[in-house]
């Protein structure tokens, strides 16, 4: 009977993995990168130069310049710069959206220091990639709905996974490298079992942070069919407030930020929302950055505009909201300092490598097999292909959309999209090559071809932009110099792996385990 | 933080070596019994001092995401030199556990 149910569990676990492991192994690696946004976004538009932080001096700029530029704006929103971010961002509204629907705002970049306006070449930096690990690309809502049932998949292969290893104490300590397939499974369990608290964590959390798309069920019996007015309760700092059309200057905005700190105990404001600037009914909120673990959705403090009074302050959240905030913040991670980002980073690379062992283990196994003819039969080949371009494939097309920042004209119309599009070219034609080429020699030149063009990345920066290598370490920028060389060294791991495969073995995988994970891209340097 | 790496790093170890596959190919010998359980408290109560280690500077919410994100980077690091390097893993393990005390005098 029990062993009738291992394996059952070990049935889902293989098939589960395998039909989803490719989704599965995008969303890790492109939500792995997410960790460092904020960087690679610095990273894509250097123009935006790194200053030493002073809030209330750039919050007086941004409003001295949102006075000049937008008088008589409905609404401003300006996002202070921060440690990781260093531009500071003006929007402004000039009538109010519909209630419901989003308005269109003008958006400015001002330089945190002089408050000059900066030009950032066009890009999405980052953002595409926290964007793609959870929408896929795909038009709303399919991509979050495919991505949320990835996370199922993922959850429901973790726990058939934890069931099916069978000696999870006995082989806590265990890998033997250089045993082929035996080595696969050995840090296939390594990665899986020595960073299971992540993985848990970060697919469960991950459920939870679209469980009002998956379970709308608790709002739709509270609220009916009236969904907005949940959201206008939970987030007060959206609403506006009605104009009294009596002209008043507003207040100086700088010291309202003391004010809010003392309400947060300390804590700082990321955004000042201004509705109405220069109308007696003007309202100034402060949204509070995420600088705690459990993530305070709206947590906001409102002044009166005129007179710079404490207007308001969002009570501390309920115990069922703490529980959906930590779980929110555990997953964004947005109050990790440097080090503890770094670390992030390698446990999703963990989590990213566990996904590429399982799908290298599900066909390595069957390989085995078919080692003496000639050509795999058609499903075995088709699963070959998808692991190569899914893999390898994805890794060496995002260095091209790195490259691609540096190399399209600045002037290009449309060139944030461009660099999507070069990024989705690369990856088909890895497809089209995995096609094309026999297996093993398809891992190799595509490995190959991804350390090139990863060690190319400094390079062409250094080629194409004053932010070198050696400017950025003198200017102590540690996010553009990191970049640079995580990408190095990503490009000298991928040629590692790639020789590795290259030396004459048994047919079947040799390739070690990789235990630091396939590929890695990001900066920050150290604290 | 350099703190809670020694001392899991160092519990992490004892905790290894208190298995006797593991005993044996690292020091050569099967562990007796009271050795073995010796070994195992002491892991055991070197990744408790770590936990304490990690929330006395930094408060629980932060200092149970430090403890457990460098729990596992110290697992994985321990296991990834293993195979490769054993004596150096032994070394640092050694050298984790001398200094720890002077990391505690920094952190106080």
């Amino acid at each position: 009977m029990k062993e009738g149910f291992r394996q059952a569990m070990a049935w889902l676990h293989t098939w589960a993995g395998l039909v989803f492991g490719w989704l599965l192994f995008a969303i890790f690696f492109t939500g792995t990168l997410a960790y460092f946004k904020d960087e690679i976004s610095h990273w894509m538009q250097p123009e935006i130069a790194a200053h030493s932080l002073d809030s209330e001096a750039s919050l007086a700029l941004a409003q001295d310049y949102l006075q000049q530029h937008a008088a008589g704006a409905s609404r401003w929103l300006i996002d202070l710069p921060d440690a990781r971010d260093p531009g500071l961002t003006v929007r402004w509204q000039q009538a109010p959206g519909k209630p419901g629907e989003r308005g269109r705002f003008e958006s400015r970049t001002l330089d945190a220091q002089t408050g000059v306006e900066v030009q950032g070449r066009e890009s999405m930096g980052g953002e595409f990639f926290y964007r793609f690990h959870f929408q896929l690309q795909m038009p709303y809502p399919w991509g979050r709905w495919l991505a949320t049932l990835a996370a199922m998949v993922m959850f429901v292969a973790l726990i058939s996974g934890i069931i099916t290893h069978k000696k999870i104490f006995k082989d806590f300590f265990t890998f033997r490298p250089r045993k082929g397939q035996r080595s696969w499974l050995d840090g296939h369990n390594a990665v899986g079992v020595l960073v299971l608290p992540f993985h848990l964590m970060i697919t469960y959390s991950s459920l939870v942070i679209f469980m009002s798309m998956v379970m709308p069920a608790s709002i739709v019996a509270s609220y009916g069919s009236d969904v907005r007015k949940f959201y206008d309760e939970v987030f007060p700092a959206s609403k506006t407030p009605e104009r009294a059309d009596v002209a008043a200057p507003l207040t100086a905005m700088a010291p309202l930020l003391a004010k809010a700190s003392e309400q947060w105990s300390g804590g700082h404001t990321a955004r000042l929302s201004v509705s109405n600037p220069g109308d007696a009914s003007a309202t100034v909120v402060l949204s509070r950055a995420g600088d705690r673990v459990v993530h305070d959705f709206g947590r906001a403090v409102t002044f009166n505009g005129f007179t710079g009074q404490l207007l308001s302050s969002t009570p501390d959240q309920p115990m069922a909201m703490a529980v959906g905030g930590a779980f929110y913040g555990l997953h964004m991670g947005h109050f990790a300092g440097p080090l503890l980002r770094w670390l992030y980073f390698i446990c999703g690379l963990a989590g990213t490598a566990m996904i590429s062992t399982g799908l290298v283990i599900w066909l390595g196994k069957r390989q085995l097999k078919h080692v003496k003819s000639a050509a795999l039969p058609f499903e075995l080949r088709l699963v070959e292909v998808l692991n190569i371009a899914s893999m390898a494939g994805l890794v060496s097309a995002v260095a091209v959309f790195f490259l691609a920042n540096r190399l399209l004209p600045v002037s290009l119309a449309g060139r944030a999209d461009w660099e999507v599009n070069v990024f989705f070219i690369a990856w088909g034609l890895s497809v089209v090559h995995a096609v094309l080429r026999p297996g093993r020699k398809a891992w190799i030149e595509q490995l190959t071809l991804g350390a090139a063009l990863f060690i190319a990345v400094p390079l062409i920066n250094a080629l194409t932009t004053p932010w070198n290598l050696g400017a950025t370490l003198m200017q102590r920028d540690w996010a553009l110099a990191g970049f640079d060389l995580t990408c190095l060294a990503t490009g000298l791991f991928l040629g590692w792996v790639a020789r590795k495969m290259q030396r004459p073995g048994d047919s079947v995988s040799v390739r070690k385990a990789s235990p630091s994970p396939r590929s890695i891209t990001v900066e920050q340097g150290a604290n | 933080m350099l703190l809670v790496l020694l001392l899991s790093y160092a519990g992490f170890t004892a905790l290894c070596l208190s298995m006797p596959r593991h005993h044996a190919e690292l020091l050569g010998a099967k562990p007796s019994t009271r050795r073995r359980q010796g070994l195992a408290l002491a892991g055991w109560l070197l990744l408790a001092l770590s936990l304490w280690a990690a929330v006395a500077v930094n408060g629980w919410s932060f200092g149970l995401v430090d403890w457990f994100a460098v729990l596992m980077l110290s697992a994985l690091a321990l296991v990834l030199l293993l195979p490769y390097r054993p004596r150096l893993a032994m070394a640092l393990a050694g050298l984790s556990l001398l200094a720890s005390p002077v990391a505690a005098w920094a952190q106080c």
